[in-house]
C-alpha cells in the first residue's frame, strides 16, 4: 500500500493542508453565491450528469467525478483538469440531476477560482478564450471574433494564426467575421447591469434539509 | 356422485401460465395420463388454482363420478390445501387428492422440453396409480393450550408477549439475562427518527412487568421441549439470581461489593460490581449477583474458607470485615494464617498468570490487624441451647474445630487433652518458630468464649475409658464422642542399631523440645526423611546448635515438604543429601558414631507416582554422625483400646492403626463415637484435620437430633486441588495471558543467623500497604467471591448466596423463538486492528459510548479522554465478505449514518463513512442519508483495507490511518483519524445450533433460524406451533423486528382462537401382531413419536407427534409399520406408474 501515492486529503485527523483549506474555502464561498449551491452535499454519485454531458467523452474528469474529487479534497487537481474548460454550458446535467444539483454553475464556480488562483491545465489554454470572451462582452456588449482569435492565438500559440489564416480569410470573405468590433446599442446599460450584479452578496443558503426534516419530523420527536 | 367402489381417477394438468407450459408439453402429459388405468378423464388448464380450474374438478366429480383426483401443478406446499378444499366442497374426501409437482420438479429445473415432459408424465402416472389405492382419511384434532412461551426478552419477544397477553392469554417470557430489553436497551438513539431507544422501549418493558398474565422469567434458559403444537411441555432452567424479590433496588450493596469486573452491558469497556443491575431501568429491577461457581481457592479448602472473599475485602482496605469473614468458617485463623499448607494457593488461578496470591500471608495480616485494632472479638451467640454433652478427645485442629462448631450449634462440649498444653500437634508437633504458642493461645481464647471446656493432662485409656464417656457416671454422660487423637507415634527406620542412645524419632524429639523437657541434641545430626516433620526437626536441631544433614532417598523434586520450609532449612544451614538411604546405625560403645548408607538412583514410578529409589550395588558407605533422628512417618497410638463397648459395637482399625470410620459421617463402629483428623487420615495437614472436625460436628449434630446420618452439607475438598479455572478467571473475563503480570508479595524473613538464636517466628507479616497491593492481585474467580458484604448490609435481607438453579416445567400450546443475534467478533478482521489499537471500537461499544448511562455518560471520547478530531466509520465489517458472512446485515448502513449524525451533533470532529453500497431502503431512510450528507459527513465508497497507527506531518503520533480505495474516483485514499468505529455484522447466536435442536428448528446456510417460507410465511417454522421473529431469523432493524413479532403474535392468537389444532392423518401405525419388539424404529424417529409398550412388547406411535416422514416404515424389518397414505401397495403402485413411460421409452 505504501508505494501508492494517496490523493490529497487531511494531513492529520481533522486537519487539511493550507492549500486545500484555502481552495476549499474559496470554492464554498463561490457555492454560497449560487442559489441552491449547497445541494452539492446531496450528490449520490449516480452519474446522470456524465451520461447527459455531450462533451464528457473528451473530459479527463467526468462531471460526476468533479463532485467526488471535490469531496476527496482534490481541488487543485480539479483546477488542473480540462473538464471545467470543456464544459459547453448546455445545462443538460443540471436539468436532469435527480438531486437537483446545479452542476453547470459549480463548474463556473471552479472556473472563477481557477482564474483567481491562476491554476490551469497544462497545454490546454482554453481558459484564455474564456477570459478574452468575457472581456470582449464587457467592452462591446457582444463577441468580437477577430479580436478573440488574435488575442487567443497570440497569447497561446502565435504560429497557430498562420495555420488558421485560410479559414479566417474564408470567413471574412463570406461576411461571417468582421475586422472591426461592433458595439451594441446602449452599452452603458449592460455595464450598469454587470456592475450592479457584482455588488450582490447573496446570503448563504441552507435549503435542503428542511424538506427532509418536514417529511420525517425528527425535531418534533426530539432526542 | 357415482361410487361403486371402483376408482375413477381424474387428472388435471396445469399450465401455470408459462411456468409449466413453456418447458413441459402439457397436452402430451394429459394425453398420456388419459391412457392410464382407472383414469376416466384427463384435462389441461391454464391455471388450475383459479376458481374456474377448481370448478373443473368439482364438475367432474359431480358429473363423471370422479372419485380420485390428481392435480399436476406446483408444489403441494402451495396449493394442496386449495385442491383438497375443492374436493371437499364436492363431497370427496380430501385425502383422495394427490398432487404431482411438475413445476418445481420438472419445468423449473430442466431446459430440455422432451425430457421434462417425460418426467412430468412419469410423475403424473405415478400419482394416478397411487391415488387409485388411497383410502379416505379423517383429520385428527388436539386441544390448543392457550398459554404461549416466548423465548428471548428483546424487543421482538416483549412486543409479541404484550400482544398475546393483551388478548387475555398467559405468556411466559423467558430471557437468559437478568433483564429484558435485549440489544435495544443498549442503544441510545434509533434511526431514522432519532428517537431515544430507552424512551420507546422502557414503557413496553414496564408494561410487560405489570401484567398478571405475562410471566417474566429472567435468568432462565429453556432446557428441553417435548410434545407437539397445542401441547408442549417445556423445561426451563431458572438460574440462581442470589437476590430475592424482596430487593428494593436501593443500591446499598453497590457500596460494599469489593469486586469489579468488566461490564458486559457496556461491552466490557467499563466495570461493574459482582452484585449489580444491568442498567437503571432494568426489568425486573431486582439486583443480581454474578456468580459462576465458587472460586477455586474456596473449593480447594477443606473448611471451605472463602479466601477470595477476605482477599477482596483486604484489597478494599477493609481488614476488620476480612477478619470477621475469616472467623465465620475458621476457628483457628491465627494458626492457619501462619502454618496452613494453603491448598488455596495451590488452586489459585493467579498461578496461571504468574504466582498465586499470598493468601496465607493475607489471612495472617487480617488477623494481626484484628489483634491490634479490635479489643475483644466475641463469637456469635450459639444458635440453640441444647443440654446434650459432647466429648472431644484431643485438642488438635480436628478436635478444636469440632468443639467450636458444636458449641456454636449450642451443645455442651468438653475437650480432653493428655498434655498440659492444648493444641495437639500445633503445640507438640510444630516448632515454636513456625507456630508460636501465643498464636495458638489466641485462637484458644476465642474458642473458650464459645463455652467449650478443656480438661488437660487426662489421657484416654489411662485416666478414663471410652465407655466411661458414654456412661452416666458423674462428670461423664456424653451423648457423643469425637475421637481426634492424632498420629503421634513416630515410625522407626527398621534398620539395625536403631534402639541405641543417640537415636530418637523426629516426632518425639519435637514433642520433648516443645514441652520444654530436657532433650540433648548431638553435634552432628542426621535427619532421615523429606517431609515437613523432617524439616521441623532439622531446623529445631540447628537452633539447638547442631550441624544438621537431611538424608532423603529420592531427589529434591520428589520431596513432599513445603517449598518454603525447605528454603528456610537451606537458609539456616541445613545440608541436604539426596538419593541416600540408611542401612544401619553405626555404634561404638552403645553410642551412635555414624550411619551406614547406600546411594540410590531413580527407577520406575511407584504407586504414589514418584520415581522409586533403587539402591546402587556396592555404593555402601559410612557417614559420621553422633545423633540420628528418623522422621519418616507417623501413626496413631492404639494402646488405649482395650476392646469395644459391650452391646454397642467395636472400633475397627486399619493396618496403619488408623480408625475405620464411615466415609460420610465419620462414625466409628460404635454409634455416637466419631473419629477424625490424623487418627483417621494418618499424618495429614492442619486444615484437612479441621475439615474432618467440621464434618464430624455436622454428623454429631444430626446424631444427637435423631436425624439420619446423610445429606451432609459441609464441604469436602478434592484430594488434589485443581489450579484455577481453565482459560480465564470467569466467563467473558480477560484470559490469563491477557492479564498483566505483578510480582507476588514476599514475607520479609529475619536474618537466618539471628533466627538460629531463638524460636521466634522466622518471617514478618505483610504491612497494610503490601497486603492491599497483594490482595489486588486476586482475579475474582467466578466473579462473586462470597465475601457476604452485600448479605450483611442488605436492608430488606434479600441476598441469598446459597440460592440454587431450579428447573421449572411449563405447559404451553405455542412457542415463539426470538433469541436475537450476536455482534461480529471484530478481532477476526485483524487488518482493522480491533483489540490492538485503543481507539478502534465496535459499533456495539460506540452505542454504549453514546448512551447517557454508558461508560462515558454519552460523550464521544478517545481512550485518552479527549474528544476525537476525526472519526472513521467502517461499514460491512464481517458482512458481504465470503471469509466471514456472505449476507448483508441490513442495519449497519443506517446505524452508521445515525452514528455520523451523532458525531456531527456532539463533537466538532470530521467524519468519514467508508461504505461499499449505501443501503437506505426503509421509510424515511434515504431522507436520513441525505440529511447526514447535508450535515457534512464525508462518504467514501470503498472498503477499508487496513487501519494502522500513524504519525502526522509534525511527527505527532497516537492517531490512526485508514486506507481504502475511493472507488468513485478510482483513487487510493489515506485518511488520518483519531477513532475508528467498526460496523460489525449481525451473526446468529453462538448457541443457535443448540437452541435449534431444543425447538426442532432448521437453520439456513447463514446460520439463522429457517422460516417456513421466505416470502409467504416468514414467521412460521417447519415445526408446527413454533415461530421465529427478530434477528434470530435474520438480520433486521427494529421496525421490521416489531412487525415480525406482531405477525407472529397474530398467528399465535389465531391458533388460540381456533381452540384446537388439526393434525394431518398421514401417520404411521404399528400393526401390533407383526411387531417383533426390536426397537429399531425408536431410535430412528426424528420426532421421538415412537415409544415402547413393555406390556405388549411392541412399538407404539404417538399419532400427535408423528409427522408421517416414513422413516420407521422403511426401517421396520418385520414390515409391521405402515404409514396411512404411505402403504407399501400405494408406494409400489406409484413406482410402477412413474416407471411406465420410461419403460415405453426404453422399449422404443
Amino acid at each position: 500500500m505504501k508505494t501508492l501515492d494517496p490523493l490529497a486529503g487531511p494531513i492529520a485527523p481533522g486537519v487539511l493542508s493550507k492549500t486545500e483549506q484555502e481552495l476549499r474555502t474559496a470554492f464554498l464561498e463561490e457555492i454560497d453565491r449560487i442559489p441552491g449551491g449547497a445541494r452539492l452535499n446531496q450528490c449520490i454519485q449516480c452519474g446522470t450528469c456524465t451520461a447527459s454531458c455531450p462533451v464528457s467523452h473528451a473530459m479527463d474528469v467526468t462531471p460526476r467525478q468533479v463532485i467526488a474529487m471535490f469531496r476527496a479534497g482534490a481541488i487543485e487537481e480539479l483546477l488542473e483538469s480540462r473538464t471545467i474548460w470543456l464544459c459547453a454550458s448546455c445545462y443538460h446535467c443540471t436539468l436532469r440531476c435527480p438531486a437537483q444539483i446545479h452542476i453547470t454553475d459549480l463548474i463556473y464556480a471552479l472556473k472563477r477560482i481557477a482564474i483567481e488562483e491562476g491554476i490551469f491545465p497544462a497545454r490546454f489554454p482554453v481558459h484564455v478564450m474564456s477570459e478574452t470572451f468575457t472581456k470582449n462582452v464587457k467592452r462591446y456588449g457582444r463577441n468580437y471574433e477577430v479580436g478573440l482569435l488574435l488575442r487567443y492565438f497570440l497569447r497561446t500559440k502565435p504560429l497557430g494564426l498562420f495555420a488558421q489564416r485560410r479559414a479566417g480569410y474564408a470567413l471574412w470573405r463570406h461576411g461571417r467575421i468582421k475586422l472591426r468590433p461592433d458595439k451594441i446599442k446602449d452599452i452603458d446599460q449592460l455595464r450598469k447591469i454587470i456592475a450592479k450584479a457584482e455588488t450582490f452578496d447573496l446570503p448563504q443558503e441552507k435549503v435542503t434539509s428542511e424538506k427532509v426534516t418536514a417529511a420525517v419530523g425528527y425535531e418534533s420527536i426530539g432526542r | 356422485m357415482a361410487d361403486n367402489g371402483e376408482p375413477r381417477v381424474g387428472v388435471y394438468v396445469c399450465h401455470c401460465g408459462f411456468n409449466i407450459a413453456a418447458t413441459v408439453d402439457v397436452e402430451a402429459v394429459r394425453d398420456e395420463a388419459a391412457t392410464r388405468p382407472n383414469v376416466v378423464v384427463a384435462r389441461d388448464y391454464q391455471f388450475m388454482c383459479s376458481n374456474a380450474g377448481q370448478d373443473l374438478i368439482k364438475q367432474d366429480i359431480d358429473e363423471l363420478g370422479v372419485n380420485r383426483v390428481v392435480v399436476a401443478a406446483c408444489s403441494p406446499l402451495m396449493h394442496e390445501p386449495t385442491f383438497r378444499a375443492a374436493a371437499e366442497e364436492a363431497d370427496l374426501n380430501p385425502y383422495l387428492v394427490q398432487i404431482a409437482n411438475i413445476r418445481e420438479q420438472c419445468a423449473w429445473v430442466h431446459d430440455d422440453r422432451q425430457a421434462a415432459t417425460l418426467k412430468a408424465e412419469s410423475l403424473v402416472n405415478g400419482a394416478a396409480a397411487r391415488v387409485a389405492l388411497h383410502e379416505p382419511l379423517d383429520p385428527m384434532y388436539a386441544e390448543m393450550n392457550p398459554a404461549t412461551l416466548v423465548v428471548g426478552g428483546g424487543i421482538a419477544g416483549i412486543q409479541a408477549a404484550l400482544s398475546i397477553s393483551d388478548a387475555g392469554n398467559d405468556v411466559y417470557l423467558v430471557e437468559r439475562k437478568s433483564t429484558i430489553g435485549g440489544m435495544m436497551a443498549k442503544f441510545d438513539k434509533t434511526f431514522p427518527t432519532l428517537d431515544c431507544a430507552a424512551c420507546i422501549l422502557t414503557p413496553k418493558m414496564v408494561s410487560a412487568d405489570r401484567r398478571d398474565n405475562l410471566h417474566l422469567m429472567t435468568m432462565c434458559e429453556v432446557e428441553s421441549v417435548e410434545g407437539f403444537v397445542g401441547n408442549f411441555t417445556v423445561k426451563v432452567r431458572q438460574k440462581a439470581r442470589f437476590v430475592t424479590d424482596a430487593c428494593t433496588s436501593c443500591g446499598e450493596c453497590l457500596n460494599v461489593c469489593p469486586v469489579n469486573v468488566p461490564d458486559p452491558f457496556n461491552e466490557y469497556v467499563s466495570t461493574r460490581h459482582a452484585i449489580h443491575k444491568a442498567f437503571p431501568q432494568a426489568i425486573p429491577s431486582t439486583y443480581v449477583i454474578e456468580k459462576q461457581g465458587s472460586p477455586p481457592c474456596m473449593e480447594a479448602c477443606p473448611i471451605h474458607q472463602n479466601a477470595a472473599g477476605y482477599v477482596a475485602l483486604i484489597a478494599d482496605g477493609r481488614f476488620e470485615e476480612a477478619a470477621k469473614l475469616i472467623r465465620k468458617r475458621n476457628p483457628l485463623p491465627f494458626v492457619c494464617g501462619r502454618v496452613c499448607y494453603h491448598p488455596c494457593e495451590t488452586a489459585c488461578s493467579r498461578g496461571k498468570v504468574d504466582d498465586p496470591v499470598a493468601i496465607r500471608g493475607l489471612k495472617r495480616l487480617a488477623m494481626d490487624w484484628e489483634r491490634e485494632n479490635v479489643a475483644d472479638p466475641e463469637p456469635p451467640p450459639a444458635k440453640h441451647d441444647y443440654t446434650e454433652k459432647v466429648a472431644v478427645i484431643g485438642s488438635g485442629p480436628a478436635g478444636l474445630t469440632c468443639a467450636f462448631d458444636l458449641a456454636q450449634e449450642g451443645y455442651q462440649v468438653t475437650v480432653f487433652e493428655r498434655h498440659h498444653k492444648l493444641g495437639g500437634m500445633l503445640a507438640v508437633g510444630l516448632p515454636d518458630y513456625r507456630c508460636p504458642p501465643e498464636i495458638v493461645e489466641r485462637d484458644l481464647d476465642y474458642i473458650r468464649k464459645t463455652g467449650v471446656e478443656f480438661q488437660t493432662e487426662v489421657e484416654l485409656g489411662k485416666d478414663f475409658k471410652l465407655a466411661d464417656l458414654l456412661g452416666n457416671e458423674p462428670g461423664f454422660g456424653f451423648g457423643a464422642v469425637f475421637m481426634a487423637l492424632g498420629a503421634h507415634r513416630g515410625l522407626p527406620l527398621r534398620v539395625p542399631g536403631e534402639d541405641a542412645e543417640g537415636v530418637i524419632l523426629g516426632i518425639d524429639y519435637l514433642r520433648e523440645i516443645n514441652l520444654g523437657r530436657p532433650q540433648p541434641t548431638g553435634k552432628k545430626v542426621a535427619v532421615i526423611g523429606g517431609g515437613n516433620t523432617a524439616m521441623d526437626v532439622a531446623r529445631t536441631a540447628r537452633r539447638q546448635g547442631a550441624e544438621v544433614a537431611i538424608l532423603y532417598r529420592r531427589t529434591a523434586d520428589e520431596m513432599p515438604a513445603d517449598l518454603e520450609e525447605v528454603e528456610g532449612a537451606i537458609a539456616e544451614g541445613v545440608k541436604f543429601d539426596y538419593l541416600v538411604s540408611p542401612l544401619e546405625v553405626v555404634l561404638e560403645n552403645g553410642r551412635v558414631t555414624g550411619l551406614k548408607c547406600i546411594t540410590n538412583e531413580l527407577g520406575e514410578p511407584d504407586e504414589s507416582g514418584r520415581a522409586r529409589p533403587v539402591p546402587i550395588a556396592g555404593s555402601e558407605h559410612v557417614r559420621k554422625f553422633d545423633m540420628v533422628i528418623p522422621s519418616v512417618s507417623q501413626q496413631p497410638f492404639r494402646t488405649w483400646y482395650k476392646g469395644g463397648i459391650p452391646e454397642k459395637g467395636q472400633i475397627g482399625f486399619t493396618k496403619w492403626d488408623t480408625l475405620i470410620v464411615e466415609p460420610d459421617s465419620l462414625q466409628t463402629g460404635v454409634p455416637g463415637v466419631f473419629g477424625g483428623g490424623d487418627v483417621v487420615l494418618g499424618p495429614a495437614s492442619i486444615v484437612e484435620a479441621m475439615g474432618q472436625g467440621r464434618r464430624a460436628a455436622e454428623a454429631i449434630d444430626k446424631y444427637l437430633q435423631g436425624k439420619p446420618l446423610e445429606d451432609f452439607t459441609t464441604h469436602v475438598a478434592p484430594p488434589d486441588p485443581v489450579r484455577g479455572f481453565v482459560k480465564a478467571p470467569y466467563e467473558h473475563g480477560p484470559t490469563y495471558d491477557q492479564i498483566e503480570k505483578m510480582p507476588r508479595a514476599r514475607l520479609e524473613a529475619r536474618d537466618p543467623r539471628a533466627r538460629l538464636a531463638d524460636y521466634e517466628t522466622v518471617d514478618f507479616g505483610l504491612t497494610e500497604e503490601q497486603g492491599i497491593r497483594e490482595a489486588s492481585r486476586c482475579l475474582h474467580c467466578g466473579v462473586c467471591v462470597e465475601c457476604q458484604s452485600c448479605q450483611n448490609i442488605c436492608p430488606p435481607d434479600a441476598v441469598r448466596l446459597d440460592m440454587k438453579d431450579e428447573i421449572v416445567e411449563l405447559e404451553v400450546g405455542q412457542i415463539l423463538v426470538a433469541t436475537g443475534f450476536k455482534s461480529f467478533d471484530a478481532t477476526r478482521m485483524t487488518p482493522y486492528g480491533y483489540g490492538r489499537y485503543d481507539n478502534v471500537i465496535t459499533s456495539a461499544e460506540f452505542e454504549r459510548m453514546l448512551n447517557s448511562t454508558g461508560p462515558t455518560g454519552g460523550q464521544i471520547l478517545c481512550k485518552n479522554g479527549k474528544p476525537p478530531r476525526s472519526v472513521a466509520i467502517v461499514h460491512c465489517v464481517g458482512s458481504r465478505d465470503e471469509n466471514y458472512n456472505r449476507y448483508c446485515s441490513r442495519v449497519c448502513c443506517m446505524a452508521a449514518l445515525k452514528f455520523a449524525h451523532l458525531v456531527k451533533d456532539r463533537t466538532d470532529a470530521e467524519l468519514y463513512e467508508f461504505y461499499i453500497d449505501m443501503r437506505a431502503f426503509g421509510k424515511g431512510y434515504e431522507e436520513f442519508y441525505l440529511r447526514v450528507l447535508d450535515e457534512g459527513a464525508n462518504v467514501i465508497r470503498g472498503k477499508v483495507v487496513e487501519v494502522t497507527p500513524a504519525k502526522d506531518h509534525n511527527g505527532d503520533g497516537g492517531h490512526l490511518m485508514v486506507r481504502a480505495e475511493d472507488t468513485l474516483i478510482g483513487r487510493f485514499r489515506e485518511i488520518p483519524v483519531d477513532m475508528v468505529v467498526l460496523m460489525g455484522a449481525i451473526e446468529p447466536q453462538p448457541d443457535a445450533d443448540k437452541v435449534g435442536r431444543v425447538f426442532s428448528l432448521s437453520r439456513s446456510p447463514d446460520g439463522f433460524f429457517l422460516e417456513r417460507h421466505p416470502k409467504l410465511d416468514p414467521i412460521g417454522t417447519t415445526t408446527d406451533g413454533v415461530y421465529v421473529a427478530g434477528c434470530a431469523q435474520g438480520p433486521k432493524d427494529i421496525p421490521d423486528t416489531v412487525a415480525q413479532a406482531q405477525a407472529a403474535a397474530a398467528d399465535i392468537l389465531g391458533m388460540i382462537a381456533k381452540g384446537e389444532v388439526i393434525i394431518e392423518p398421514v401417520r404411521a401405525t404399528v400393526q401390533e401382531h407383526l411387531c417383533g419388539g426390536c426397537k429399531t424404529c425408536l431410535s430412528l424417529c426424528p420426532y421421538t413419536a415412537i415409544t415402547f409398550a413393555e406390556d405388549g412388547n411392541n412399538a407404539v406411535v404417538n399419532q400427535a407427534l408423528c409427522k408421517g416422514c416414513g422413516t420407521c416404515v422403511a426401517a421396520c424389518p418385520a414390515a409391521a409399520i405402515t404409514g396411512a397414505g404411505f402403504t407399501d401397495e400405494q408406494i409400489l403402485a406409484e413406482l410402477d406408474g412413474i416407471l411406465s413411460p420410461l419403460a415405453q421409452e426404453v422399449a422404443t
